[in-house]
């Protein structure tokens, strides 16, 4: 298969998906299902293959100018290609889990739809091959998350996605003014063309840092930095397969994606370094992970601190960035798989609990561990690779944010990551007390909020399997971490053939 | 033993308790609830029995896995042959006498009692998880290894604590949990900050990196004081005394045996000791170390003797020996050149303590639960390993020679003294424990004796049996300085003569006037204003917290209200539009008529 044909058809599976599912009648129940997990495999095979293709040193690229100097580009590298693995990977998890939790639900073929949509867009910006390409799809995630977020239609549904389009269309918009000021100055850059801005003149720098933090400021509303973060919080009120894909898969990751693309392959990371770019990169992150983790402490429900506790972990990944040097690097491109893994695991299991039991605030999870102990195992793997426990993989990016901050002499963000780790463990260690620790209505004492009728598991398979298989891969991923193909091998890879400063 | 047999054996033995802790769960979901299962049975307590095969059967052997983690490199040596080889005896024992400590825990639960079934799984669950990574600390020769097991371990003991689920077990389980954080964070601070200077991800990279790095030392102290938690270093002791007492017997026995050991393992496989090329500063914080060491050594002992529980007595002195052990460690640092013969004498005297201390703490269960033996010769047995930490006979003396002949040679006499003084203090905490005991034990007589062919009593004496004859079996390489000669023993046994004055002569005095001060001396000590402390910053952070809330509020606010106003501008803008249609004509007009009067009046 040629190289264009297999990138238009990873593309196509998902956006013929969602074509086929608006056609679809609404009970079509099983069709729906059948085209959703159909697709959500073809298409993670043909990224597989993709992967293994190019680490054979095959190329695939798709390319056509829309504009005299400005082209549409899909293109692999092994950057994208890894991003696009993980949300293929999370992808499957999340459609498995979503037709278990709509299961009964109205609307459910505008859901899937739009899921679908969803998904084709963050595949389109991890194969984008320059900044024109990614903003087209980042504009079409905006638009087909939004009835993902307000799909219950409640009046707090509304009020979210209200907040959600106040904050990401004047990002969009700002993301574009410095596009095309990038354009205007440079011409089409395509990804891992650093030269260009490298080579220019002098004079233009302050130009250059000026046009950068515009962009920062663009992809940051989806990153959640502070102080832009303000609709993740809000945004919980969507149903639990929205908020994993929202905070692990696709729109909290695009924005983080988007700052890897321009520190590394639009700016180079030689010239952030030269231009002082990057240490405010590290202020802002140190900043978004101590508030974000503060912040988390004070929530009372489980889902609003598992946002929080979003706003502090994203930014892992552009401290990663921040660090100048190959160890950086490495931890923030592996953490941006990581943190994935680990925060579906969280969401998938906060979602459980509320579909079981009906619990939504952190008091209600007293014994929750004997009524539900493979969800909460799921849990608390989650919990403790975000704390930062091996052998979970949360550890691996710590060890690697450490390290790399000593290397770029930096020796400050080892307290920064010191005083997040310790308020990972006060926000998320009580919960484990209560899940394990404290009797409950399995005990005894008490009830549940809403216990659902008792099925043979402790909750539907469609809702367990994917909690249960997102927190096996986080274990794996951390436990295999020097295997070929684990998450840290293939970033190792990718730093060492491409981006060694 | 060969590389294919050792490459078998060592990942058998970290796996073993793990698939014993995987049966475990699968029996519990097996089974309906309520009804009968033996969860603590033979099977079960067989868990450290391959480590201990390994440890007693091969001297040195190394296993690297490239796809482990960061990379895993495993090994056994002649320092971790023995240190593994104690920890799994004692182990086994222990989880030998915790099959007899909770059978009445398992009566009740097949008698339908839902709470002691609950609390019974979960122990049955978390030992063989915790054994597994103190097992792994033991061996792993890599940074992510070793933090891996240490990590595994102290949170897994956490369920052990809090076995019980009192009040007490409660506040002993928040204290260790606590401090265990903590140490966990400045152990990690330490790792990074080392690994990172060094660019390596092995033990001995880091202990070499730490030498020639700037600020080696600082990263000395970081992880000085972070295993210093587990090893209870003065200052930060104080969850010890909360979380070892309220532990079921067996499980403080581990606890204060082997689990406060990982904190010197951790300082023998980080810390530079032993390095004549270390700088100055190292010295500085060797110097630091043996002060906090012999403080902790005597201040434990003083406190300790002021508290009534036999166990939290026991915690104490452990608290008092670490304290020693501390001290030694230090000399690594202070005088580097010592360090050979002394490394050899601290595994000694932690294999010492280790199974000395656990067979006193399954003694504490022994006393209540007295098995047929006649009274005296019990006491006796009780007494026994008592006597040896004093340093009186058995393993006790051959450990305390071992290390007074060393600094004695080195010159270090004044160390020595101080060491004594801490053995005064250990006789009076000694004496102490079984003055508790002895006081508890009317009642237990009451309660009826038990069978000797008990596993209780069984495991207690095998205990004591290994504890007493350490330095035959173990010894070997490590009794550098063989037995001490006759003429030495004044010089070795006189603080044990000086302790036991003292405690005859305290307790005749408190016979006669009983002091009130037991009342105003909690066991421990720190935590409780520490507590208060925090609950007072708690109540200012919480503040604080919400101030951040409803500053973020109130700048949303701002921002709604900018949109707002400007909404206001737009229909403002509308309604200006429509008022110009609806007067276009005049306003037109009105211009027209000024136009023309403009031209007409104009100067021509």
């Amino acid at each position: 298969m040629s190289g264009a044909l297999i990138i238009l058809a990873t593309l196509g599976t998902s956006l013929f998906t969602a074509v086929m599912i608006f056609l679809l009648p609404e009970r079509a129940f099983r069709a729906r299902t059948g085209l959703n997990l159909g697709a959500a495999l073809v298409k993670l095979g043909l990224v597989a293959w993709m992967v293994w293709g190019l680490s054979r040193g095959r190329e695939y690229t798709l390319a056509f100018p829309v504009l005299e100097g400005l082209a549409f580009v899909l293109r692999t590298d092994s950057l994208g290609i890894m991003f696009a693995g993980l949300s293929s990977l999370l992808w499957l998890f999340t459609t498995v889990y979503a037709i278990g939790y709509l299961e009964d639900s109205p609307n459910r073929k505008r859901f899937f739809g739009f899921f679908s949509l969803c998904v084709a867009s963050t595949l389109g910006i991890s194969l984008a091959g320059n900044l024109f390409t990614l903003l087209v799809f980042y504009e079409l995630l905006t638009l087909s998350t939004y009835p993902l977020v307000v799909h219950r239609g409640t009046a707090k549904a509304l009020a979210a996605g209200k907040v959600y389009l106040r904050f990401t269309l004047p990002a969009g918009l700002v993301l574009m003014i410095g596009m095309v000021a990038l354009h205007a100055l440079a011409g089409d850059i395509r990804f891992g063309q650093q030269e260009i801005l490298a080579e220019l003149a002098p004079g233009r720098r302050p130009l250059l840092v000026g046009i950068f933090w515009v962009l920062i400021v663009g992809f940051g509303v989806k990153a959640a930095l502070v102080p832009l973060h303000g609709w993740l919080p809000r945004a919980m009120v969507a149903p639990a397969p929205v908020s994993a894909l929202l905070h692990a898969v696709a729109v909290v990751k695009a924005g983080a994606f988007g700052i890897v693309r321009l520190v590394y392959d639009i700016y180079g990371v030689e010239l952030s370094a030269e231009l002082g770019l990057l240490h405010g990169l590290v202020a802002v992150a140190s900043v978004t992970i101590l508030y974000g983790s503060l912040r988390a402490l004070a929530q009372q429900e489980l889902k609003p601190r598992l946002a929080y506790s979003t706003v502090s972990q994203v930014s892992y990944i552009v401290l990663g960035i921040g660090l100048f040097g190959p160890l950086g690097t490495i931890a923030a491109l592996s953490h941006l798989l990581h943190q994935g893994l680990m925060k579906s695991t969280l969401f998938f299991c906060a979602g459980n609990y509320a579909e079981e039991l009906g619990i939504h605030r952190i008091d209600e999870l007293d014994g929750a561990g004997r009524r539900m102990p493979l969800t909460s195992l799921a849990f608390s793997v989650g919990a403790l690779g975000m704390i930062g426990v091996p052998p979970v993989v949360g550890f691996l990016s710590k060890w690697y944010l450490g390290t790399g901050a000593i290397q770029a002499d930096m020796p400050w963000v080892i307290v920064v990551l010191l005083a997040s780790s310790l308020l990972n463990a006060a926000y998320f260690l009580p919960i484990l007390g209560r899940l394990w620790f404290r009797p409950g209505p399995d005990h005894g004492v008490g009830e549940w909020p809403a216990e659902r009728r008792p099925v043979r598991l402790e909750t539907l398979a469609w809702l367990l399997v994917p909690a249960v298989a997102t927190a096996l891969f986080s274990l794996m991923a951390g436990v295999l971490a020097g295997m070929p193909f684990s998450p840290l091998e293939w970033t190792t890879r990718v730093v060492n053939t491409e981006y060694l400063p | 033993m060969s590389d294919a047999l050792f490459a078998l054996a060592l990942p058998t033995a970290l796996l073993w308790p793990l698939v014993l802790m995987l049966r475990v769960s699968l029996t519990v979901a097996r089974t309906e609830r309520g009804q009968p299962r033996a969860l603590l049975d033979g099977l079960w307590c067989t868990a450290p029995l391959p480590a201990l095969a390994l440890a007693l059967g091969s001297d040195e052997g190394a296993l690297a896995l490239d796809w482990w983690l960061l990379g895993g490199r495993w090994m056994l040596d002649g320092t971790r042959g023995p240190l593994l080889a104690f920890t799994a005896l004692l182990w086994l024992l222990a989880g030998g006498y915790a099959r007899g400590y909770l059978a009445g825990e398992q009566a009740r639960a097949v008698a339908g009692d839902g709470a002691a079934e609950v609390r019974l799984t979960r122990f049955a669950l978390l030992w063989p998880l915790t054994l597994s990574g103190n097992l792994l600390l033991l061996v792993a020769e890599d940074i992510a290894s070793f933090y891996l097991g240490f990590a595994v371990m102290t949170f897994a003991a956490y369920g052990l604590v809090v076995h019980a689920e009192t009040r007490d077990a409660r506040t002993g389980g928040r204290a260790y949990l606590v401090m265990a954080v903590l140490g966990e964070g400045l152990i990690l601070a330490g790792l990074l900050w080392g690994a990172g200077s060094a660019g390596t991800t092995m033990l001995d990279g880091l202990r070499e990196g730490m030498l020639e790095a700037p600020g080696g030392a600082w990263m000395g102290l970081l992880l000085w004081l972070g295993f210093g938690v587990k090893a209870g270093v003065v200052g930060l002791h104080f969850w010890l005394p909360l979380a070892h007492p309220v532990a079921p017997t067996p499980a403080s026995a581990v606890l204060s045996g082997v689990m406060i050991k990982a904190g010197l393992v951790g300082w023998l496989s980080t810390l530079p000791l032993g390095e004549p090329t270390a700088g100055e500063t190292f010295v500085w914080l060797g110097r630091a170390m043996l002060v906090a060491g012999l403080a902790a050594a005597i201040g434990a002992a003083l406190y300790g003797v002021c508290q009534r529980h036999p166990k939290v007595v026991l915690a104490y002195s452990s608290v008092s020996q670490m304290g020693m052990a501390t001290a030694l460690v230090a000399m690594g640092l202070v005088a580097p050149t010592l360090w050979p013969t002394l490394s050899a004498a601290v595994v000694l005297f932690a294999a010492h303590h280790g199974l000395t201390k656990g067979a006193l703490f399954l003694g504490v269960g022994i006393g209540k639960h007295p098995p047929r033996l006649p009274t005296w010769l019990l006491w006796t047995l009780l007494a026994l390993p008592a006597l040896s930490l004093t340093g009186a006979l058995a393993s006790g003396l051959a450990a305390k020679w071992a290390v007074k002949a060393v600094l004695y040679d080195g010159g270090y006499p004044t160390m020595v003294t101080g060491l004594s003084l801490a053995a005064v203090g250990t006789t009076a905490l000694m004496a102490r424990t079984l003055w508790c005991q002895w006081q508890g034990k009317g009642q237990a007589r009451e309660e009826g004796l038990e069978p000797l062919m008990s596993p209780m009593p069984l495991a207690w004496l095998a205990t004591l049996l290994a504890a007493l004859t350490l330095p035959w079996w173990l010894g070997g390489e490590l009794m550098v300085r063989g037995w001490p000669p006759l003429d030495e023993l004044s010089g070795l046994l006189w603080p044990l003569a000086l302790g036991l004055v003292g405690a005859v002569t305290a307790w005749s005095v408190a016979r006669r006037r009983p002091l009130r001060l037991t009342w105003r001396l909690p066991p421990g000590d720190l935590w409780w204003p520490l507590v208060r402390s925090g609950q007072r910053l708690r109540t200012r952070a919480q503040g604080s917290l919400d101030r951040l809330g409803s500053a973020q509020g109130a700048w949303v606010a701002w921002w709604v209200a900018r949109e707002r106003d400007a909404i206001r501008a737009l229909d403002g803008m509308t309604r200006g539009e429509g008022w110009l249609r609806r007067h276009a004509a005049v306003l037109m007009m009105g211009l027209a008529v000024g136009l023309a009067l403009l031209n007409v009046f104009a100067p021509a």
